[in-house]
């Protein structure tokens, strides 16, 4: 296929470098500046694709964000992209372009057949077919999607990298069109820092399509001239190919930037695209305005365009999209494109203008050239199949409600239509601004600012190129102002503009047919979703009144083109049915995002090695050499075990526990959180934090203690040592850290200021290597002679300073897991020395490293909890058979102490902690399996609690868990069951939840 | 996402950096004990929640790890001051303090 | 302490590795390539958390005479001298970066300190890097890192003197800018391999390589 339409006129297409490209596997060529819309138009395409309901062919019909047609894969494999709108593709060579829709293709679509089944589609069809039964969803689900088509995912990984910036700015300016380019300009000078973007490939707006004349140059060359301008100023960054997607609180806009697009998929270097987080001082929206389509019968058959879109091919890409045109109009501005296009050498078969009498200076211009102005009268339907063949042509009433006259049949092959023109408002809309009707311009504009910005130009509904560069300049030195920059006068001249003055638009938001509506060939007003007038009528006459309401049951307004094209005229219909003003009916609110945004960039860097800080300790490297397993324990990897040789789990934790038990065991602990407190009433304070009291801790003594909420749950246990006279280290758990400060540190500043003490954490400071087991005092022995480490002289629950491997330490003698334990401590830097120390020392005892499984399967035996997987926040002390922690003479009512004589808190079957163990001692419960007292009892059974923890204790020789069950404590030697998911039943008997060692006499090894 | 003064950095900060803590001036009874459970209750579970103006507390954690005080419109978002602990705001429900 | 102890810094383990193409942190530094952006990480160094009244002269004239560098007491400013740097951190909180010995450091401290003051050693906890490079690039790349907005701070080698602590990634880190145009970075040791995968990831277009 060759170019048969293209011309030699683009002002920003080259068309002497062709482009290879294909659509849907034909070899097609464009040229240097062309987008794939312009290409396709180029080459002669027609049909795009099919429509989402009744699978009619369908042609392009505009020329950016709001294309609801042409809608494209984009590349194949991994990299393939499916969505995007032709006219926002820049083509590249190689580009491989697919329709999404339509099948087998676009040309032969079986699923046109079902015209017929479209007919059995009215609105509301989802609603009214799939919700019953919900088992055949599935399979309209696939039919719908195949029938309509959406594109296809890829399947494999993104192969693209994608990327965020954080911006902020004095002045950001979106749209690059006259007002935008000009308000730029203007903050800039006023010493602004100013961020420019523009959705299009380049800058300048309806500038590059236009053929006016500004200072006596042509439009673009002056856009060139400015935009080299913008670009020598130091404070400005200029975004091309950047969408402001979102415009959220406190002036925090969203942009994608698409980066490497243009140049093809999968570019080697950078962030295919960039997502700019911006915060902005002031925004200046100039977003510019959307050509208002007609809706009259068969406004969808391919060749019916918008004439903005028609005149932007011609001028800017040189593409005349068909040979006899008819202009449908309601307006002076439109008969530009008639004008443009018989400059074209192309046929204008007439002018339809929907006006009794049109006398702008235009349309007199028109004229002069021999164009025919059929006046006072509408296109009414269209008529062709793959390609409009002909239209028909009737008078109209004054207010266009009615023919009135002969319809006329005049063959062409293109229909380009101007409804005028509707303000682009959505991002003052996202920002909760309610949009205002407008009967001068026809439209809705911005309403009130609640933010801090203003709309400039065609957004905010002024049209005449004039109007919009006075409006940009002022918007833009008021913003600097606003900012802080500058005194708000306007700087730079304005430029002289010669244009037409215009006369009145006409409101036309439905063209009559000879038929009723109801009856008339469907007349769309949202092509991507096929929305008709007869369905926004149909859905008035079934009882939507709402315009939100009617949004969803048509659902029009949902696609990937979000309704710019056909909102206001499906609002206007409604308002016409429901029989009052488009006013009282209203707009539907338009939230982000303006038009769809890849979920790479939303994810930006954050995935793969960078979805989550790993945090490592400083013995990581070491655990990796040595083939261990990683658990993630918040955002810490800590080693889970060491397997062996071809050691399963299982075997690896029988290994280390029986290890720890019958000689020593070492564990990485430093990922415990460590707060440093320090001050004058630094024990007062931590007295009422904790649950029992530290006023009398000396220096070298350690204490548990458990830490509640004001509701007296527990939130976090550890050990709180006394340093030195008013300083205290306090261990909390590994996922509580960070929470544990916040909640010291909230207590302290906002309700005891007065309590003299401050928090540091210190938890990476320290590398916190554990040895436990019955040969613990003699690893730590070999290398460690300034502690005196005899029973009597360091005792359980004492610290002491001293030096470890040469290193100077600190040595905690408290046990997690019921034998002889040492806590060393040194500075991190010195940690994996002095970790490799103990392992050398430790080798004539077989010194086993162990993880977090046998710390859990250890302590268990023990029966001490870990907070966060035997409590959940709704567990006392006593509920853990902890009353012992809790100091019942303090003076100072600790957070928490009174919630526990709430009567829900002194409720006799609250769930209480309990060990259980299996009739059958090789069964290992599943942890979170409910336990039931009746295992006969009919579904739903009473539960009566629930396993917390659950492992196969190799010490013990069977399996061991922990559960709480309703008034467990007084249930010692009930049988109780659980039943799985899987079918069996287990039963169990309650008993203690200490299993080892119940007078805890092995910490006391000598 | 909120942009939020920092009375103690002296700088409009990113949202981010701060975690939101809860009504602002709710004072913890002296004797707790001395209160019904009824009572209790309502200091330990009951919030105002309103709609319009509120004053509430945030962290800047990701910062100088102060706690300070906000009030914000709950409808708008608008954050009207920020003021630090042991002052009073200057706009209320009732209206600007004199 | 002897010696012949082995001491590891945080970021021990990414000394000599660069972004390079697409490689990321696989490919060691190779001298022929052209690096826009240059982390080098400090020597183990001290740091240390100093809380007090900066409202307090004598606590203020105490702090100066042991580090020979007044305390910043205007929110997001350090001073540093060539021994020592201290950052506002918080209205009663700063942290102080050094190449004296800690403990001694800390020992003349509370010597000169009194009242209700708090010093904690966190030499083992932290780390400071520096990133030096392209004025375009460490913008970018500081851009992809923080919310903060670095871009108030304006012209570096003019306002030397202001820190921060931001977040950096998903992680936190203080970052200082130097009269050299280039930043400073302390961040916690056991976010360490995550900001080093950050910063040669965020680096890479510009190519980004850590010294040893």
């Amino acid at each position: 296929m060759s170019q048969i339409n293209r011309l030699n006129t683009g002002a920003r297409t080259d068309s002497t470098s062709r482009i290879n490209f294909t659509y849907n596997g034909k070899q097609m060529q464009g040229v240097v500046g062309d987008t794939l819309a312009s290409a396709l138009l180029a080459n002669g395409v027609n049909v795009v694709g099919r429509s989402f309901k009744y699978s009619r062919p369908r042609g392009i019909v505009g020329h950016g964000a709001e294309e609801p047609n042409a809608i494209m894969q984009i590349g194949s494999g991994a990299a393939t992209v499916p969505n995007l709108k032709a006219t926002q593709v820049e083509l590249y060579e190689g580009l491989e372009s697919a329709s999404v829709n339509g099948w087998p293709n676009v040309n032969f679509d079986l699923m046109s057949i079902t015209g017929w089944f479209g007919r059995m589609m009215p609105p509301g069809f989802y609603y009214k077919t799939f919700m019953y039964p919900a088992k055949l969803w599935m399979t309209y689900e696939h039919f719908i999607r195949k029938a309509a088509g959406l594109g296809s995912a890829p399947v494999q990984d993104d192969p693209d990298s994608y990327d965020k910036l954080n911006q902020h700015c004095d002045v950001l300016v979106v749209g690059a069109g006259p007002a935008g380019l000009v308000a730029a300009r203007e903050a800039a000078r006023a010493g602004a820092r100013v961020i420019i973007a523009d959705e299009q490939s380049e800058f300048g707006g309806s500038l590059l399509a236009s053929i006016n004349s500004i200072d006596g140059q042509v439009a673009t060359s002056w856009v060139d001239e400015l935009v080299a301008e913008l670009e020598s100023f130091s404070n400005v960054q200029t975004l091309p190919r950047s969408t402001a997607f979102g415009y959220y609180d406190h002036n925090f806009l969203g942009i994608l930037q698409r980066r490497t697009d243009h140049l093809g998929i999968s570019a080697d270097s950078g962030s295919r695209q960039r997502l700019h987080r911006v915060r902005a001082k002031r925004v200046i929206l100039a977003t510019g305005a959307f050509e208002r389509p007609l809706v009259f019968a068969q406004n969808d058959i391919p060749g019916v365009m918008q004439a903005s879109s028609v005149s932007t091919y011609i001028n800017r890409y040189g593409v005349a999209p068909g040979n006899r045109m008819i202009l449908f109009t309601t307006n002076d501005n439109a008969y530009q494109t008639a004008i443009d296009w018989h400059r074209a050498g192309r046929a204008v078969v007439a002018v339809v203008d929907s006006r009794s009498a049109p006398s702008g200076e235009i349309v007199a211009v028109a004229q002069e050239m021999g164009i025919r102005v059929i006046a006072g009268s509408g296109v009414i339907e269209a008529q062709g199949g793959k390609r409009v063949r002909r239209a028909l042509v009737a008078p109209l009433n004054g207010d266009g409600t009615e023919i009135t006259g002969v319809v006329e049949k005049l063959a062409c092959d293109l229909i380009a239509c101007s409804g005028g023109w509707s303000p682009a408002i959505h991002l003052s809309s996202h920002t909760g601004a309610k949009p205002v009707w407008d009967e001068t311009i026809i439209g809705f504009k911005p309403g009130q600012s609640v933010q801090k910005e203003r709309s400039a130009g065609a957004c905010g509904g002024t049209y005449s190129l004039a109007g919009c560069i006075a409006e940009g300049a002022s918007a833009g030195a008021e913003a600097a102002k606003l900012a802080g920059c500058g005194d708000g006068t306007v700087h730079f001249p304005m430029p002289q503009i010669k244009e037409f003055s215009e006369q009145p638009a006409q409101a036309l938001f439905l063209v009559p047919h000879t038929k009723a509506t109801s009856r008339a060939p469907s007349q769309f007003v949202d092509m991507q979703l096929d929305v008709s007038a007869s369905g926004i009528e149909l859905a008035v006459r079934e009882g939507f009144k709402s315009v939100e309401h009617i949004k969803r049951y048509t659902a029009m307004g949902f696609g990937t083109d979000q309704g710019k094209l056909g909102n206001i005229n499906g609002m206007a219909i409604l308002a016409n049915a429901l029989g009052q003003s488009i006013e009282q009916t209203g707009t539907t609110i338009f939230r982000p995002s303006y038009s769809p945004t890849t979920f790479g960039a939303i994810a930006g860097a954050d995935v793969g090695a960078l979805f989550d800080p790993e945090r490592y300790t400083a013995v990581h490297r070491w655990h990796q050499e040595q083939g261990a397993a990683f658990e993630d324990v918040g955002q810490w990897k800590r080693p889970w075990y060491f397997p062996r040789g071809g050691e399963s789990m299982q075997d690896a934790v029988n290994r280390e526990c029986l290890a720890v038990r019958n000689s020593v065991g070492i564990l990485d602990a430093s990922t415990l959180g460590k707060i440093d407190i320090q001050g004058p009433d630094a024990a007062e304070f931590i007295t009422r934090m904790y649950t029992n009291s530290y006023l009398k801790l000396a220096p070298g003594k350690c204490r548990y203690g458990v830490m509640l909420k004001e509701d007296g749950m527990i939130f976090d246990d550890g050990v709180c040592a006394c340093i030195g006279d008013n300083h205290y280290l306090m261990f909390t758990t590994t996922g509580g850290a960070a929470g544990v400060l916040a909640w010291l540190e909230l207590w302290q500043q906002t309700e005891w200021p007065d309590l003299q003490v401050y928090f540091t954490s210190v938890t990476d400071h320290w590398t916190t290597a554990t040895i436990t087991g019955p040969n613990a005092r003699k690893v730590l022995a070999k290398v460690c002679d300034d502690i005196e480490l005899a029973n009597d002289a360091f005792q359980f629950m004492d610290w002491r300073d001293g030096t470890v491997a040469g290193v100077a330490a600190r040595v905690f003698r408290i046990s997690f897991t019921g034998e002889l334990t040492y806590e060393i401590n040194v500075p991190a830097h010195y940690g994996r020395h002095v970790w490799e120390a103990l392992i050398a020392a430790g080798e004539e005892f077989d010194i086993t490293p162990y993880g977090t499984e046998s710390m859990h399967v250890l302590r268990a035996e023990k029966g001490f909890i870990i907070v966060g997987q035997d409590t959940d926040g709704s567990m006392t002390p006593a509920d853990m058979n902890m009353d012992w922690v809790v100091g019942k003479n303090k003076t100072f009512s600790f957070i928490g102490k009174r919630s526990l004589q709430r009567s829900d808190s002194v409720r006799k079957n609250r769930k209480q902690l309990v060990g259980l163990k299996t009739v059958n001692g090789t069964q290992v419960l599943p942890e979170g399996a409910q336990v039931v007292f009746d295992p006969e009892q009919k579904i739903p059974m009473s539960m009566q609690g629930h396993v917390t923890s659950s492992y196969f204790s190799s010490n013990l020789g069977h399996s061991i868990a922990l559960a709480v069950v309703k008034g467990g404590h007084g249930l010692l030697g009930k049988t109780v069951y659980c039943p799985l998911a899987d079918g069996r039943t287990i039963a169990a008997e309650i008993v203690s939840s200490v299993f080892y060692d119940p007078k805890g006499e092995r910490q006391n090894v000598e | 996402m909120l942009l939020i003064h920092c009375p103690h950095c002296r700088e409009d900060r990113e949202e981010e950096e701060y975690s939101y803590s809860g009504e602002a001036h709710i004072v913890r009874p002296l004797e707790p004990e001395a209160l019904s459970d009824q009572e209790w209750g309502d200091y330990l579970f009951f919030r105002k929640n309103p709609k319009g103006i509120h004053h509430e507390m945030w962290y800047h954690a990701v910062g100088c790890r102060r706690y300070f005080y906000a009030t914000r419109n709950t409808l708008s978002y608008e954050i009207i001051e920020t003021y630090k602990v042991g002052e009073q705001p200057q706009v209320s429900a009732q209206g600007a303090a004199q | 302490m002897s010696n012949n102890i082995k001491q590891e810094t945080p970021l021990q383990y990414f000394h000599k590795l660069s972004s390079h193409a697409n490689s990321q942190r696989a490919e060691l530094f190779n001298g022929e390539v052209e690096f826009a952006l240059v982390v080098k990480e400090a020597p183990i160094s001290t740091f240390l958390s100093l809380r007090g009244n900066g409202a307090d002269n004598a606590f203020c004239a105490a702090v100066a005479e042991v580090l020979g560098v007044p305390v910043p007491t205007e929110p997001g400013t350090y001073h540093s001298s060539k021994e020592a740097s201290i950052y506002w951190l918080g209205p009663d909180e700063w942290m102080l970066f050094s190449s004296m010995d800690a403990s001694s450091l800390e020992a003349r401290l509370r010597a000169s300190l009194s009242g209700h003051i708090a010093i904690a050693d966190i030499s083992g906890g932290q780390t400071l890097i520096n990133l030096r490079g392209d004025q375009l690039a460490l913008e970018v790349v500081l851009k992809k890192s923080s919310v903060y907005d670095f871009g108030a701070w304006a012209d570096a080698s003019a306002n030397a003197g202001r820190c921060v602590q931001s977040s950096f990634g998903k992680a936190s880190a203080v970052v200082a800018n130097k009269s050299d145009g280039s930043y400073d970075l302390i961040f916690r040791r056991s976010y360490a391999d995550y900001i080093a995968q950050w910063l040669l990831h965020a680096g890479e277009e510009f190519g980004c390589r850590i010294e040893s």
